[in-house]
């Protein structure tokens, strides 16, 4: 009697199972980690109120074409939203950029964009990632913070995964941004992120390059390591990112 | 959980004298089993990248990180098996069920050989960059789970989760 019961019940699971499959998104797939892009910046807390990216930052999936960070859909309008105080990474005139695949599709190409401008184009004629993508792209010519808009475009789809990377190009004092690859954002940035001058205080929340000197608690430390500080990264409790100097 | 069968099963029996023919409800549903089975299958995948790094990396952080996240994997997958075993349910998902669906997003053997063959610095960021891409498929797993599933202590395992592998990926994205 009890076998003979128990089937419905595995019956109803089973059809629950298919209609998870169903309603299981495919939409999960990749995204730039290094230099952290937007929603890496989300997802590891680097910026605050980001909303549910910060789950799913490989998940910014829109018809190919679009040069909105969120790809023009309708999710994610945070990531176009340049009045966030986005960290943007110091880098040289070329910049390798590493994705986080989830989802290992065939591919087309994957673009690289500053403003209007396209900096390079990667053909992978339809084949596979690897294990780990990345591409070492020239700046171009472009200075100071800029916003690179990456775009990974799918083979047999007609999608995209979209990425924007903020980064100060060159090291030096950074400038607003001039020309995001967006929309003119209906709030300027106000107090764009900068790069902390010598001897400023340490700030969660802040990109800092190797050899910037920050002070806190009275101490002055150097940067070791470039990497974008977080709460309870304060320099004397992480020696692996700042020597007291 | 025999004791609750036994309990639906009254259930079941009292529902067909019954005018009413409501089914009752039913202890777990396919969105616990699913979790459950492919969580596991994650487990088994992502296990192969601890055990590779816990051999090879340079990186302090990378092994103190692999180290927590291989103790609680295997806390879980004990208990997901104990479940799925209570429930009858097979402890893997069926493969044929998942024929594009899961496969895209597994681990696959090649990326577990490249890994393998990486030397270095390089090696320490393959590892980095097939964690975030695996654990982030964890998460999204656990959080189906957390919205959809009927069975509160597997909801309550993919909440804390989700929470742990939120964390690991928040620390993975700053090495």
């Amino acid at each position: 009697m009890r076998r003979r019961v128990t089937l419905p019940l595995l019956t109803i699971a089973t059809v629950g199972a298919s209609l998870f499959i169903a309603v299981a998104p495919a939409s999960a797939h990749g995204y730039i980690s290094s230099p952290p892009s937007r929603q890496a910046n989300c997802a590891r807390g680097a910026v605050a109120n980001c909303g549910d990216i910060i789950y799913e930052p490989q998940s910014v999936e829109a018809p190919k074409g679009s040069t909105l960070c969120n790809g023009g859909g309708s999710r994610f309008a945070v990531l176009n939203d340049n009045s966030r105080n986005w960290p943007a990474a110091s880098v040289g005139s070329s910049v390798t950029f590493n994705w986080v695949l989830t989802a290992r599709h065939a591919t087309s190409t994957w673009e690289y964009f500053i403003g209007g401008t396209r900096l390079a184009s990667f053909n992978d004629g339809g084949a596979q990632p690897g294990a780990t993508k990345s591409h070492t792209v020239g700046m171009g010519g472009f200075t100071g913070r800029q916003t690179v808009l990456a775009r990974w475009n799918i083979a047999d789809t007609i999608n995209a995964f979209y990425s924007c990377v903020d980064v100060n190009i060159g090291g030096g004092p950074t400038t607003p941004p001039t020309t995001p690859p967006t929309t003119p954002p209906t709030t300027p940035p106000t107090t764009p992120p900068t790069q902390p001058p010598a001897g400023g205080t340490w700030q969660a929340g802040t990109a800092y390059g190797v050899g910037s000197v920050v002070t806190y608690g009275g101490a002055s430390y150097s940067c070791r390591q470039a990497h974008t500080a977080l709460t309870g990264w304060e320099p004397p409790n992480v020696p692996a990112l700042w020597a007291r100097i | 959980m025999r004791r609750l069968a036994a309990a639906l099963l009254m259930l079941l029996a009292l529902a067909g004298c019954a005018a009413d023919p409501a089914p009752p409800p039913a202890a777990f549903n396919g969105t616990d089993v699913m979790f459950l089975q492919m969580s596991l299958d994650y487990i088994r995948q992502g296990e192969q990248v601890v055990e590779l790094a816990g051999r090879r990396t340079a990186d302090p952080r990378v092994r103190a990180l692999i180290t927590e996240l291989g103790g609680q994997w295997q806390g879980e997958a004990g208990t997901m098996r104990r479940w799925l075993a209570g429930w009858r349910q097979p402890p893997s998902a069926d493969p044929s069920a998942h024929a594009g669906h899961g496969d895209p997003h597994s681990l696959r053997a090649a990326d577990i050989a490249e890994l393998a063959a990486a030397r270095g610095a390089d090696f320490d960021r393959t590892a980095v960059s097939l964690l975030l891409g695996h654990l982030h498929n964890c998460v999204e797993v656990s959080r189906l789970e957390a919205a959809g599933g009927q069975y509160p202590p597997a909801r309550a395992l993919a909440e804390t989760m989700t929470t742990h592998r939120q964390t690991q990926i928040q620390r993975l994205l700053t090495l």
